[in-house]
């Protein structure tokens, strides 16, 4: 039996967009001729959009997404996932929206701003810069000034959305592997509980073009966000203290990595909190084993 | 370690589709948690066939991939309830209506509620099952839907049209 010998098929067919010009115009006909045939298409119709009305289509969970996107890349079975309570996909496009506004940003700065399309020309420049991958041509160091700015803007995001992490957890066993998944540089992540500012989670941020570990911690109502990336040639310099827009901002470098701490404490707090940091570190560094 | 390049066709071929993946995962295994599994299971084993030739429909491969992986898994975990036979009186049995059956009218099933739907979906046989979820929910193109069940085109076609004369009769048989 041929799909021409049986109408329903044909139908179908119709229904489906999978027929030329030519089927349409002969199942059409038949439509016309034959009332029996018109209610079964309207049946068939009425159930295709009844399914693509009511039954969504279905989005694969962020813990499976991370287990797959660890597993293609260790080429072994990830372990059991760990629930991430921010989409993936949101958190992607806020990356490209804050690389976008980067690039924004610098195209102002390179005066193309007369331009009447800053978004459009920002776009286009990311595009590029995707495309040339990791060498490509815009990757200059953010300037101190921007990374603050950026630090601080993931703060804000992080209060004000009420998910400040993408993976929620105390354990830093958990939060370590989560980071190492998705970022080149091993981020550090301590046990700060017995010092009074117990580990909430970690997340991803974009700075520049770059993403950079970043770990949440608590202090009775207040949270202090450390980002961690690597400080690409910068000399090491003393800690700088600054408060802006009403957040504390705590930056130091140690061994070629780049710390950047944001809080609503007060500054006191934070040099706290940089101490109980440092010397729990230390301690890592010292257990962990030497190549 | 997977090679760089592996990573990247990994990515430009798979991961695209995961959303599709898992939900046909879903359908065909019922729960979350299953269809997880078989997702990641699929996903271990798209990573050793991605350089085994050219990949001309990524979502068919992908969910062929899905599909066969989740019919082992169900062959292996549910014995019983798993369709995987093709045996066209078995077929014809299964989406043979009732002699007598009145025609529902178009509005009664335009009226299904989700539930409803979902349940109804859920009652039909795998070898249907997946071809309304292809279709009708992920979108493939009967082409596309025939790499993937790995059968020909007019194969497509019945199943589809059983499928959905299935559906209408039990959507319009509810009360």
């Amino acid at each position: 039996m041929t799909p021409r010998d049986d109408p329903t098929l044909l139908l179908h067919a119709a229904l489906d967009g999978e027929l030329d010009a030519a089927g349409m115009m002969e199942i059409e006909a038949r439509l016309a001729a034959d009332p029996a045939l018109a209610a079964e298409y309207a049946r068939l119709r009425a159930l295709r959009e009844t399914i693509r009305a009511r039954i969504p289509r279905a989005a694969a969970p962020d813990a499976l997404r991370a287990s797959v996107l660890s597993m293609a890349r260790s080429g072994s079975p990830a372990p059991a996932a760990v629930p991430a309570p921010e989409g993936l996909r949101a958190r992607m496009l806020s990356i490209v929206r804050s690389a976008n506004q980067t690039l924004a940003a610098m195209v102002s700065r390179l005066g193309l701003a007369g331009s009447p399309y800053p978004a459009l020309a920002a776009t286009l420049m990311l595009g590029i810069a995707l495309g040339g991958g990791v060498t490509g041509l815009l990757r200059p160091p953010p300037a101190r000034d921007d990374m603050e700015r950026a630090v601080i803007a993931s703060y804000v995001r992080g209060r004000l959305s009420g998910q400040p992490v993408d993976v929620a957890t105390s354990d830093r066993h958990t939060v370590k592997p989560w980071l190492a998944g998705k970022i080149a540089a091993p981020a550090t992540v301590v046990d700060l509980a017995k010092d009074g500012f117990p580990l909430v989670g970690g997340r991803i941020d974009v700075i520049g073009m770059t993403p950079v570990a970043t770990l949440i911690y608590q202090r009775r109502e207040h949270q202090v966000a450390l980002t961690e990336m690597p400080a690409s040639g910068a000399a090491p310099s003393e800690m700088r203290r600054e408060t802006r827009d009403g957040f504390s901002l705590l930056s130091w470098t140690h061994q070629g990595r780049r710390y950047m701490a944001v809080s609503d404490m007060p500054p006191s707090e934070l040099d706290a909190f940089h101490d109980a940091f440092s010397r729990a570190a230390a301690a890592e560094r010292e257990e962990a084993p030497k190549i | 370690m997977t090679s760089q390049s592996t990573q990247r066709r990994f990515a430009e071929v798979v991961l695209p589709h995961l959303d599709d993946a898992y939900g046909l995962a879903r359908w065909l295994t019922g729960n979350r948690s299953d269809a997880e599994d078989v997702v990641q299971d699929a996903c271990m084993r798209a990573l050793g066939a991605l350089d085994s030739g050219v990949i001309e429909r990524p979502r068919a491969w992908v969910l062929s991939i899905v599909r066969n992986t989740a019919f082992t898994w169900l062959a292996k975990n549910r014995p019983n309830t798993v369709l995987l036979t093709d045996d066209a009186q078995f077929i014809e049995a299964v989406a043979a209506k009732e002699p007598g059956t009145p025609n529902p009218e178009e509005a009664l099933i335009a009226a299904a509620d989700q539930s409803a739907l979902e349940s109804a979906i859920e009652a039909l046989p795998h070898v249907f099952r997946e071809v309304i979820v292809m279709r009708d929910i992920n979108g493939l193109s009967y082409r596309e839907i025939a790499a993937a069940i790995n059968a020909p085109v007019g194969t497509v076609m019945s199943r589809l049209s059983r499928a959905r004369a299935l559906l209408i009769d039990r959507l319009g048989s509810r009360t």
